[in-house]
């Protein structure tokens, strides 16, 4: 068994062979107790995506942008979060959750402190947009030797001879970008996208998971026998914002989702 | 780590896996044009007759006279669209086209590297798009009907703080899903390698023309030299021939806007730390968790709130000296150098 959530949970989807359900929220949004119980109604949900707001989130579309905007606005901070993962843990709250945020946060952090903390509040992966390979060294080095905290690759359609190079020791799943870098497009696929994803996976030791621009589940019928999961970011944001951010409209989003997605 | 990209501990790629390719694709562009007498013959043409090279280095002599040592003023001013800005866009826009790029993107603060991109692509018929804070558009009016009439489109950038850093996020997405046809040209010496070698390399000539100037007036190298620093292309421009000469002290003047004890400045030096922001990692204004602050100058071109990686570098190594100097002194000495004494 591995020492870390993420890797537990894809396991166990893939014996049941199932896919699995990952939803995006930004920390903080409209503040860090409604964080909290969006995160608890998503028992469907197999694993979160948590963003740290950042100023200037050059890897993420208007969406994403806007509500990290307000996060900060409404006084959201790395150390808020790490306090509102702790509390998560200490309720009990054992679904596996990954920090997306950019690379300043934890530079400014300190990359061994951040680390550190990741351990002490129980995140259990990171993924950092603006660091690719060939800058992750110093990351990799804070993380090494610990499973309990896993740095999660991203591929795109236009990395195409780097993939093997970035699945080389890769962990947890490789995040497939889909619409070219950027999310919210509306669900418009890349061109080569069957390809594309196809590519990944006959290369790609651990599973593959289809990010960006994905609204429902049968958006991904096409792919099904090709991916093992599906993210959903801007339009999780979009449909919180419309709900109010009620926890229930969570619940009933990813209950439906997950539902439909083990069905197709 | 690819070490090439790296000045000290400063500068690297940090974009998005789908950039590297991307970047990949220029530095191999770009190392093999600078590299070839035809792609150099054909920068230094358009440098002497579109651009207006080469500019004088001019004497200031009351001035001189008053602080007994003699000033002379490398007039980049003087190059055709009215800043340095053009000598970086001609050298870009040669290698985009070179690459068989047809659509050319750029981000613009004040508007001078925008004014000199539609200019560039006006000259070489590409498409342009300019990407420029909202706040920026409506305090220079004048520079957007400018790009407007050279046939380029300016994208108001309505995110964040609406500024130049906002038209940067904004101009970096957009390359981001169009990197296939689309070159970014970047007016300032930052951003993901190898721009900041290419922006120096292109601005190098301001330096190289001054060297020789200077030994042509006065049969010696000069004591000091001096240029101002927002991002850090004019300065890096004006320092490059002169780095290897140890004799010659490098200043580099940063904004400090209201005072660099108040929050409105621009003194990435003398007030920020290092960080990550627009691929490059270089002294950075930046708050506790790392969100990057606003910058002010009353020079609409130097609010930015970072750093070219070299000048941090430059720093570090105590090669260059940088001293941030505030508004109202900036201003008293513009109404120094233009009034009668």
């Amino acid at each position: 068994m591995p020492n870390n959530r993420i890797e537990t949970q894809l396991n166990k989807l893939s014996e049941r062979g199932e896919k699995a359900f990952i939803t995006y929220i930004t920390a903080g949004l409209p503040d860090m107790d409604k964080t909290a119980q969006i995160i608890k109604a998503q028992e469907s949900t197999d694993i979160i995506e948590l963003g740290i707001p950042f100023s200037d989130p050059i890897a993420d579309g208007p969406v994403i942008q806007q509500a990290s905007y307000e996060a900060i606005c409404a006084g959201a901070t790395l150390s808020g979060t790490f306090k509102l993962m702790k509390s998560l843990r200490d309720e009990g709250v054992e679904k596996p959750i990954i920090f997306m945020l950019y690379y300043n946060t934890i530079v400014s952090c300190g990359i061994e402190n951040f680390v550190r903390k990741c351990h002490e509040a129980g995140v259990d992966g990171l993924i950092v947009p603006d660091l690719p390979k060939e800058e992750q060294e110093s990351l990799k080095a804070a993380l090494d030797g610990d499973d309990r905290t896993i740095l999660i690759e991203l591929v795109s359609p236009v990395s195409k001879d780097r993939v093997p190079e970035i699945l080389d020791g890769a962990r947890g799943f490789v995040y497939c970008v889909s619409a070219m870098g950027v999310t919210g497009q509306g669900g418009t696929f890349h061109s080569t996208i069957k390809e594309y994803l196809s590519y990944v996976k006959s290369v790609s030791p651990i599973p593959v998971m289809m990010g960006f621009g994905i609204r429902e589940a049968s958006d991904v019928a096409q792919v099904k026998d090709t991916i093992d999961g599906a993210i959903v970011g801007s339009h999780f944001i979009n449909l919180m914002r419309d709900a109010g951010f009620d926890p229930e409209a969570a619940r009933e989003y990813t209950d439906r989702f997950k539902k439909e997605l083990n069905a197709l | 780590m690819n070490s090439k990209a790296y000045y000290g501990e400063y500068g690297g790629q940090f974009v998005s896996e789908s950039l590297m390719n991307t970047l990949d694709e220029i530095d191999k562009a770009f190392e093999e044009a600078i590299r070839d007498p035809e792609f150099i013959k054909e920068y230094h043409y358009y440098l002497k007759q579109y651009v207006g090279r080469e500019t004088p280095l001019y004497l200031a002599e009351r001035l001189s006279e008053k602080y007994g040592t003699k000033i002379y003023l490398k007039r980049e001013d003087l190059n055709h669209t009215g800043a340095h800005k053009i000598n970086n866009v001609i050298g870009q826009i040669l290698l985009a086209k070179r690459m068989g790029k047809t659509r050319i993107i750029a981000e613009t603060g004040a508007g001078q590297h925008g004014v000199a991109t539609a200019t560039g692509a006006a000259l070489f018929n590409m498409e342009c798009t300019v990407y420029m804070g909202k706040e920026d558009v409506k305090r220079q009016a004048l520079n957007v009907m400018r790009m407007e009439m050279l046939g380029a489109t300016v994208v108001s950038v309505e995110s964040g703080s609406n500024t130049l850093k906002d038209a940067t996020n904004e101009a970096i997405r957009t390359w981001a899903k169009t990197a296939e046809d689309t070159f970014y040209i970047i007016g300032s010496a930052i951003g993901p390698y190898p721009y900041p070698k290419m922006v120096k390399e292109f601005q190098a000539v301001i330096s190289r023309e001054a060297k020789r100037q200077h030994m042509e007036a006065e049969g010696r190298l000069p004591d000091v030299v001096m240029a101002c620093v927002g991002g850090g292309s004019n300065s890096i421009g004006m320092f490059a021939d002169f780095i290897d000469e140890p004799g010659v002290e490098l200043i580099g003047v940063e904004a400090a806007g209201k005072g660099i004890d108040t929050n409105e400045h621009a003194a990435s030096m003398a007030k920020g730390r290092p960080g990550v922001l627009h691929g490059t990692r270089s002294y950075l204004l930046q708050d506790e968790d790392g969100n990057i602050q606003l910058a002010h100058s009353i020079s609409a071109g130097l609010d930015y709130p970072g750093v070219g990686p070299e000048h941090a570098y430059l720093h570090d190594m105590g090669r260059a000296k940088y001293v941030p100097i505030t508004d109202e002194e900036a201003m008293d000495a513009l109404m120094e150098l233009t009034q009668p004494p």
